[in-house]
C-alpha cells in the first residue's frame, strides 16, 4: 500500500459537535495509508445557506471554501454524505452558467470524496474484523441516493464486524437541516417511524455516515428513552462503540 | 398561505385515519413501482428514453403544437387555445352553452382541477358529475382529490360507505365490491343522459393528432364515446411527438403511476366520429391551457413541465406520508406539487411548500421521468429567499450564519460561545433537553447535542502528529480514475423489433405467451381452430345463459361464420348503433344495450407484453360491444399476435390510426383501487374480458 497526500474537510458539525468523529476519521486514513492534512482556516460548505434559498451567500461561501481547497491539488475527504455531495453537486449548480467559475467547480468536484468511498474505493483499505455489537446500518439519503454510495459503507462496516450487517429500509429520517426546526412536527413524524423501525430490528447501534442524521436520530432515541445509540461509520470501524456520546 | 399549510399539516398529523390510509399507500404504491420495473426489459433505459421524450417535446413545443394542431384541424377536431385558467373555462362553457349542454359527465383531469373547471361550469347552472370512482367520491362530499391518481386516498372504506348512504340512499356497507357497484349503477343514466363529456389528456402525439387516455374502470371510454360531444382539456405541455415515443411513455407511465403494466383502457382518438361509425362524439373539441406553463418553459424549473402526473414521487415522498395531499392546498400536491404550483402561479403564494422537503431525493429515484426534483425545490428556496418571502427568524439566522462562517476567526469564536452557552443549557451529558425559538421545536421532540468545548480544529492544532501541508501544489496522487465518473447517458434502447407472430414456432409461442398474459390480468382465454370457434362460442353463451348479445358487424369471414352460428343457435344479435336525435331517444337505446348480458367483438391485433387487445372503431365495429355489457368475448386471430404495443405501434398501429376514428387497447377487464387500495373487478367496463384464439393450421 503506498501512500497518498489528501486533505480532511472536517465539516461544521462534526468539527463542533462531534469532533471524535473527525479523530477517527484522521485514523482510519492513516491507517489506509493516507497521509492527512487539515486545510486551515475551513469553516463551513454552506450547505444551510444553499439548502435554504439563500444563494448568494451560499455562493460567496463555496467561493471560499474552494479557493481554501484549492492550495493543493490532493483528494478532499468529508466524513459526511450531504457535505461531500454540496461540494460535488451543489457548486457546480451554484456556479452553472459562469464559465471559470464552474469549471473550477468542477475540477475540485472530482477530487471530493466521502470518507468510505475513498477508503474503499481509492486506497482499497480492509478493516481487521473485530467484535462488536449488534448493528444497523441507516443509509443516509445525500449519501445513497445523492451521492450513489451503498456498497462502501456497508462493505466497510460488515468486514469490520466479520459479520452481515442488516440495514433499515432506505428512508429518511426527517432530518433536513432547517427543516427539522421549520417544519418541526413533519419531522418529528418522520423521526419517530424511524425510531420504530430501529427498534423492531433489535440492534444496539445505529451506523450512518452523516452526523445531521446521526445527531437526529440519537436526539430522538434519547428523547424516548430508548437504550439504543449511534455511531458515526468512524466511530465503529475505529471500534468507538460508544458511538455519538 | 404559509399559515394554513401549517394548520393543514397540523390536522393531518393529528388524524389518525389519515395517518393509517397514507401508510399503506406508501407502502402497496412503492411495492407496486418496484414489481412492475422489474417486469420491463431494461427499464433503466426505458426510462432514460421517457425522460428524453419530454426534454425534447418541451424544448421543441412550439414546433409540436403547430403539427398537433394542424393535425387536428385535418381530422375535424375544433381547437381552442387558452392562455390561463379563466380562459379555459371560458372557452368549455361557451362550447356547452352553444350546444344547449345541461348535463355533463367527466373523466379524472388534473388539468381541469387546476382551472377549476366544476366550480365555473356549476355556477353556469351546467351539472357536472365526475365518474371515476375516486373522484366520485370525493366530489360527493364536497372535497378535492388528495392525490394526483387516487383521489380518494385519504378515505377509508366506512367513511366511503357513510358517503354513498347519505348521497346516494344506499344501506350503509363496508364492503368495497358492493360500493363499487353502487357507484356503477349511480352513474349509469348520468352517462345515457349525458349531453356531454369531459376529460383531460394523457398524452397527445403531434405527428398525428392522437389523443391518448389511460384509464382503469371505463368511466373514460364512456366519457369520450357516449356523449354527442366530447371535450378535451389538456395543458400544452402534454404533447410527444410520435407514435414510437408514444409506446415509450406507456411503458412508463403505468407502471410508475399504478404499479401496471398496461391499465385496463388506452383510448387512441382520432378526430370525431366517421362517417359510417355506429358510434362515437359527433363533435370533439381539445382545450389546450397554457396558465403559466409557456412563462415556466424560459425558466429554470422548465424541467417540471416533463411531468406526467403519474403520482409515484408522491407515493416516494416520506413528507408527503405523513401530511397527505390536502395539506399542499394544490390541485397539484407532494414533491411535484411543490415546484409546479409556486412555478406556475407564483412563488409568493406556493413557494413555501418546497420548504417541506427534507430534499431526501426518493421523488427523483421514483420519477419515471428523470425529474431531478430536489434540485427544482431547492432553485424554487432561492426564489422565494431573493424575492423576500423567508421568516425574518430564517432570514436573520443565515445572514449571521454566513457572516460567522465567512471568517474563521469568528467561526472560532462563535464556536467558543455555543459551547459555552450550551454548558448552561438544560439537560443530560452531553445532550440538551430544551432550546429557546427558533429551535424549540427540534427540542419538543429530541434532544440537541452540546457544542464541544475542544472542537476538532483546536485538537489537530495540538496533535504532534500533523502535517505541514507543502507550499506547493501538488500531483494528485490518486486520480486514477476509480471513483465512478458521472455515467453517460447510454444510448437509447433499439427499439424491440417489430414482430407479427406468423406462422411456425414463434407463432405457437407468441399465442402462449400471449394466453398467459390474459390469464396474468384477470382475462380468460380460449385456443380453438377456425373449424369449430363458432360451435365453441355457441357453448361458450349457452353455459353463461346468455340469450341475447352486443355484437360486431360481419368484418371477417371469421366474424360472419361465428354469427351466423349464434343465429342459428337462437341467439339474437345486436348490432348497437347510437344516432344523432333527441337526448331521450338516445339514453332509451343506450339503457337498453346496457342490459344485455354479453358483447363479442373481434380484435386487430393481441399484444403478448400485457395481455392486451386492439380494438378499432368504424364501421361495424361498435365500442359499446366491449364496454357496456358485463362480460366481452373477444375473437383474436392468432396471426394478429405482436410482441408489444410498440411492435404494433411500428407495424401496422398508424394504418388503424389512420383509417379509424379511434381505437381502445383492452387488457382485461374493468378494475378500480380507489376505495382502500382495494383492488374490484367491474366498475363501468365488463367484469369479464374473454379471448378466443384462432389457431390457423
Amino acid at each position: 500500500m503506498g501512500t497518498v497526500d489528501a486533505d480532511l474537510f472536517v465539516t461544521c458539525l462534526v468539527d463542533s459537535l462531534f469532533p471524535d468523529v473527525a479523530e477517527c476519521s484522521v485514523r482510519l486514513l492513516r491507517r489506509g495509508g493516507v497521509r492527512v492534512g487539515f486545510p486551515r482556516g475551513q469553516t463551513c460548505c454552506g450547505q444551510p445557506l444553499f439548502n435554504t434559498g439563500f444563494r448568494d451567500l451560499a455562493r460567496q461561501q463555496a467561493l471560499r471554501t474552494m479557493a481554501l481547497l484549492e492550495s493543493r491539488e490532493v483528494p478532499v475527504i468529508v466524513p459526511s454524505g450531504s457535505c461531500a455531495a454540496m461540494i460535488r453537486h451543489g457548486y457546480p449548480e451554484l456556479f452553472a452558467g459562469e464559465a471559470k467559475l464552474s469549471a473550477r467547480a468542477r475540477r475540485l468536484s472530482e477530487r471530493v470524496f466521502e470518507l468510505s468511498e475513498f477508503l474503499v474505493e481509492v486506497v482499497h483499505w480492509t478493516p481487521s474484523p473485530q467484535p462488536g455489537p449488534a448493528v444497523v446500518y441507516h443509509a443516509s439519503c445525500h449519501l445513497q441516493r445523492g451521492l450513489g454510495i451503498d456498497a462502501a459503507p456497508r462493505r466497510l462496516l460488515e468486514t469490520a464486524l466479520g459479520a452481515p450487517v442488516a440495514a433499515l429500509e432506505p428512508e429518511c429520517c426527517g432530518f433536513g437541516g432547517a427543516f427539522a426546526a421549520d417544519h418541526a412536527e413533519i419531522s418529528a413524524a418522520m423521526l419517530e417511524r424511524r425510531l420504530h423501525q430501529i427498534e423492531m430490528s433489535g440492534a444496539g447501534l445505529v451506523v450512518a455516515n452523516d452526523v445531521g442524521c446521526l445527531m437526529h436520530l440519537e436526539g430522538g432515541l434519547r428523547r424516548s428513552g430508548a437504550a439504543v445509540r449511534c455511531a458515526h461509520l468512524a466511530q465503529a470501524l475505529e471500534g468507538e462503540w460508544n458511538g455519538l456520546q | 398561505m404559509t399559515t394554513a399549510f401549517r394548520t393543514g399539516v397540523r390536522a393531518a398529523l393529528a388524524n389518525p385515519a389519515l395517518q393509517e390510509a397514507l401508510d399503506k399507500n406508501a407502502e402497496r404504491r412503492r411495492a407496486g413501482w418496484e414489481a412492475a420495473f422489474a417486469s420491463l426489459p431494461e427499464s433503466e433505459a426505458r426510462k432514460r428514453q421517457a425522460a428524453e421524450v419530454r426534454r425534447r417535446t418541451i424544448a421543441e413545443l412550439d414546433a409540436h403544437l403547430d403539427a398537433f394542431t394542424a393535425q387536428l384541424q385535418g381530422q375535424g377536431v375544433v381547437f381552442h387555445r387558452a392562455k390561463d385558467g379563466a380562459a379555459a373555462c371560458h372557452a368549455v362553457l361557451a362550447i356547452l352553452q352553444s350546444h344547449g349542454v345541461h348535463r355533463v359527465v367527466k373523466a379524472k383531469s388534473m388539468v381541469t382541477e387546476e382551472i377549476g373547471l366544476n366550480r365555473a361550469l356549476l355556477a353556469a347552472g351546467i351539472e357536472v358529475v365526475e365518474t371515476d370512482l375516486g373522484e366520485f367520491i370525493v366530489q360527493l362530499r364536497g372535497e378535492a382529490p388528495a392525490h394526483i391518481t387516487a383521489p380518494a386516498i385519504h378515505l377509508r372504506r366506512a367513511d366511503v360507505g357513510r358517503t354513498f348512504e347519505q348521497h346516494l340512499g344506499v344501506p350503509f356497507t363496508t364492503e368495497v365490491a358492493e360500493m363499487t357497484a353502487a357507484a356503477r349503477r349511480a352513474l349509469r343514466d348520468r352517462f345515457f343522459e349525458a349531453e356531454a363529456g369531459i376529460t383531460g389528456v394523457n398524452f397527445a402525439v403531434a405527428q398525428t393528432g392522437t389523443l391518448c387516455l389511460v384509464t382503469n374502470e371505463g368511466n373514460g371510454r364512456m366519457v369520450t364515446s357516449l356523449p354527442p360531444l366530447h371535450i378535451a382539456v389538456m395543458g400544452i405541455e402534454r404533447l410527444v411527438p410520435s407514435l414510437a415515443d408514444l409506446g415509450v411513455m406507456l411503458d412508463v407511465l403505468p407502471r410508475a403511476a399504478t404499479g401496471q403494466s398496461r391499465t385496463s383502457y388506452v383510448s387512441l382518438l382520432q378526430g370525431p366520429r366517421g362517417a359510417g361509425d355506429p358510434d362515437g362524439a359527433f363533435e370533439r373539441h381539445v382545450v389546450l391551457v397554457d396558465n403559466g406553463r409557456s412563462a415556466v418553459r424560459g425558466s429554470t424549473l422548465a424541467e417540471a413541465l416533463s411531468c406526467i402526473r403519474c403520482g409515484a414521487c408522491l407515493n416516494a415522498c416520506p413528507v408527503y406520508q405523513e401530511i397527505g395531499g390536502h395539506a399542499y392546498g394544490s390541485a397539484y400536491p407532494g414533491p411535484i406539487g411543490s415546484v409546479l404550483s409556486p412555478a406556475l402561479w407564483g412563488v409568493g403564494r406556493f413557494g413555501h411548500l418546497a420548504r417541506a422537503s427534507t430534499l431526501c431525493g426518493a421523488c427523483r429515484d421514483a420519477c419515471p421521468v428523470g425529474i431531478d426534483l430536489p434540485a427544482l425545490l431547492l432553485r424554487v428556496r432561492g426564489e422565494q429567499t431573493r424575492t423576500g418571502r423567508p421568516s425574518p427568524w430564517l432570514r436573520a439566522g443565515m445572514y449571521l450564519f454566513a457572516w460567522t462562517i465567512a471568517s474563521p476567526n469568528r467561526y472560532r469564536w462563535a464556536q467558543r460561545l455555543a459551547a459555552m452557552a450550551s454548558r448552561a443549557a438544560p439537560g443530560t451529558g452531553g445532550w440538551i433537553r430544551r432550546l429557546p425559538p427558533p429551535m424549540s421545536g427540534w427540542t419538543e421532540r429530541r434532544d440537541f447535542p452540546r457544542f464541544d468545548r475542544r472542537p476538532f480544529r483546536q485538537r489537530w492544532e495540538l496533535s504532534a502528529q500533523r502535517v505541514e501541508a507543502p507550499a506547493t501544489a501538488k500531483e494528485p496522487s490518486v486520480a486514477d480514475g476509480s471513483k465512478g465518473a458521472p455515467a453517460l447517458p447510454s444510448p437509447p434502447n433499439p427499439l424491440s423489433r417489430p414482430f407479427r407472430s406468423g406462422e411456425g414456432a414463434r407463432g405457437a409461442r407468441a399465442t402462449r405467451t400471449f394466453m398467459e398474459a390474459v390469464e396474468r390480468i384477470g382475462g380468460e382465454v380460449f385456443e380453438c381452430r377456425s373449424e369449430s370457434i363458432a360451435f365453441e362460442i355457441s357453448q361458450f353463451l349457452r353455459r353463461e345463459g346468455v340469450g341475447e348479445l352486443l355484437a360486431w358487424g360481419r368484418s371477417s369471414p371469421t366474424m360472419d361464420g361465428i354469427l351466423t352460428r349464434l343465429e342459428a343457435d337462437g341467439l339474437r344479435l345486436i348490432e348497437p348503433e347510437v344516432p344523432d336525435g333527441p337526448a331521450e331517444e338516445r339514453s332509451a337505446r343506450l339503457s337498453r344495450y346496457a342490459r344485455m348480458a354479453a358483447g363479442i367483438t373481434g380484435a386487430v391485433a393481441g399484444l403478448e407484453d400485457a395481455g392486451t387487445l386492439v380494438l378499432p372503431s368504424g364501421p361495424g365495429r361498435s365500442q359499446l360491444a366491449s364496454l357496456l355489457p358485463p362480460l366481452h368475448l373477444a375473437v383474436l386471430d392468432a396471426a394478429d399476435i405482436y410482441s408489444s404495443l410498440e411492435a404494433w405501434l411500428l407495424s401496422n398501429g398508424p394504418r388503424w390510426l389512420q383509417d379509424a376514428s379511434g381505437l381502445v387497447l383492452v387488457s382485461g377487464p374493468s378494475r378500480t383501487a380507489d376505495i382502500e387500495m382495494t383492488l374490484t373487478i367491474g366498475v363501468h367496463g365488463p367484469k369479464r374480458v374473454v379471448v378466443f384464439v384462432v389457431r390457423r393450421e
